[in-house]
């Protein structure tokens, strides 16, 4: 696979400048909302007309894509949707009269890659992947097929989602948020349907050079099922084909809090090495499809610090000083993914 | 509607439309050019205010070369609207 370099996530949390992931932001409302920095690389002209999902996707990659990649490629599944409901909404309103450009324009999924290549000038490979809840694993994919064909080249990947009001309500009807408050870690804690709401942008430099880079992606896989048993062969089959058997790698869960789901963590507990350390990250960062890349931020950071605050820790083993992270996100109980990092 | 408050709301929509960040209605002066120097505004601001003026206003600007007379400032803006409104 490929090494992450520069590293930049925009979400609920301390991440973007001053990093702090000890001192947790609870969810308001059973919401996780981002806490947007100043961005003080985009123009005030062309900040007005973005939506959450552009603005924090262009603030969190305009730093990397400083670097000259190759290409932009990025994983979301809903893009800007507040903006693609409003245009929506103005359609019906003015009966298919005079329509403002500026929602319609924002409203794309490629709409974050394309300003990104806009802003940054960026002429080369542009592409986004939007495969719901495996979107960013696609995205990695596709960079990696990418780097292959090109060893010398490097890539901007990333992967962001927005909690929108349409997609939030939607959702909310479908079961998928929950109905009691939730203040933190209490989320797993309920035995009921539903997570809380989440959303953010992570972006990476990824490249084949190893000098100076933070983490390596060993391994992604991704598959649809709903059988837990299928769930639990795969990750079996993936420890093996990676050596993880004797490792010490810390076991990165998408528990979500949905007893519905509970199941998938419970049978891929149940096939790690008893020696894994199992820790659980949606308290910070909420549910959204495109989470992973969130998660591959936590990763690489975590390896390259070598801390993990005691709220992510659900068991730990006696050895603290682990050299990989094995995460396992699953999304709506159907599309499933483990992806590996390691340090360089 | 009396002139003055017509150019008070019509600023306010402005602002709201155009997502002016920054700017207070009150700031923008009657005369300051809405393009390039005053503003700043761009030409995706003048297909903007074009349906401002349809949907607050009721008035269908057709033809660019009549957009381009009154999209000058606050002042030929309102004159046009006292002139032409429908609602």
């Amino acid at each position: 696979m490929f090494y992450f370099h520069h590293i930049t996530c925009i979400s609920p949390q301390k991440t973007f400048a001053d990093i702090d992931i000890e001192n947790i932001k609870p969810p308001v409302e059973n919401k996780l909302l981002v806490a947007e920095p100043v961005y003080d690389g985009i123009p005030l002209g062309i900040l007005r007309r973005m939506g959450k999902a552009v603005r924090i996707g262009v603030g969190a990659a305009l730093k990397i894509a400083k670097q000259n990649p190759n290409g932009v490629v990025i994983g979301t599944a809903n893009g800007g949707m507040e903006d693609c409901i409003k245009f929506l909404n103005q359609i019906i309103e003015y009966d298919e009269g005079i329509l403002t450009p500026t929602n319609f324009v924002q409203s794309t999924t490629n709409a974050v890659a394309a300003q990104i290549g806009l802003m940054s000038v960026n002429k080369g490979y542009n592409c986004t992947h939007v495969h719901r809840g495996l979107a960013f694993e696609n995205a990695m994919t596709d960079v990696d097929m990418l780097l292959k064909e090109n060893s010398s080249h490097s890539y901007l990947l990333g992967g962001v989602d927005e909690i929108s009001a349409y997609n939030y309500n939607i959702e909310l009807l479908g079961g998928w948020y929950k109905k009691e408050k939730i203040a933190g870690v209490d989320l797993y804690d309920q035995n009921s349907a539903g997570s809380i709401a989440g959303e953010g942008a992570a972006m990476f430099w990824a490249s084949n050079n190893e000098q100076n880079a933070i983490a390596k992606l060993q391994a992604v896989r991704m598959f649809h099922s709903e059988d837990e048993n299928l769930i639990a062969d795969e990750l079996k089959k993936f420890i093996e084909e990676n050596y993880l058997e004797e490792e010490s790698v810390l076991f990165f869960s998408g528990e979500n809090g949905d007893s519905r789901l509970q199941k998938y963590y419970s049978a891929s507990e149940e096939i790690i090495n008893k020696d894994f350390t199992v820790a659980r990250f949606k308290h910070v960062t909420g549910e959204y499809p495109s989470v992973s890349a969130m998660a591959v931020w936590l990763a690489c950071y975590i390896l390259k610090e070598q801390i993990l605050p005691d709220h992510f820790l659900k068991y730990s083993s006696s050895k603290k000083d682990f050299s990989k992270i094995l995460i396992y996100n699953n999304y709506k109980g159907i599309q499933h993914s483990f992806i590996l990092i390691s340090r360089k | 509607m009396e002139r003055e408050e017509l150019k008070t709301q019509l600023k306010k929509q402005i602002v709201e439309f155009l997502n002016l960040m920054q700017v207070k209605p009150e700031d923008i002066k009657d005369d300051e050019p809405l393009f390039g120097e005053g503003l700043g505004l761009d030409s995706i601001d003048s297909i903007e205010l074009i349906v401002l003026l349809n949907r607050e206003y009721g008035i269908d600007i057709k033809d660019p070369k009549e957009g381009r007379k009154v999209l000058i400032d606050i002042n030929t803006m309102v004159d046009y609207i006292e002139a032409h409104r429908t609602k």
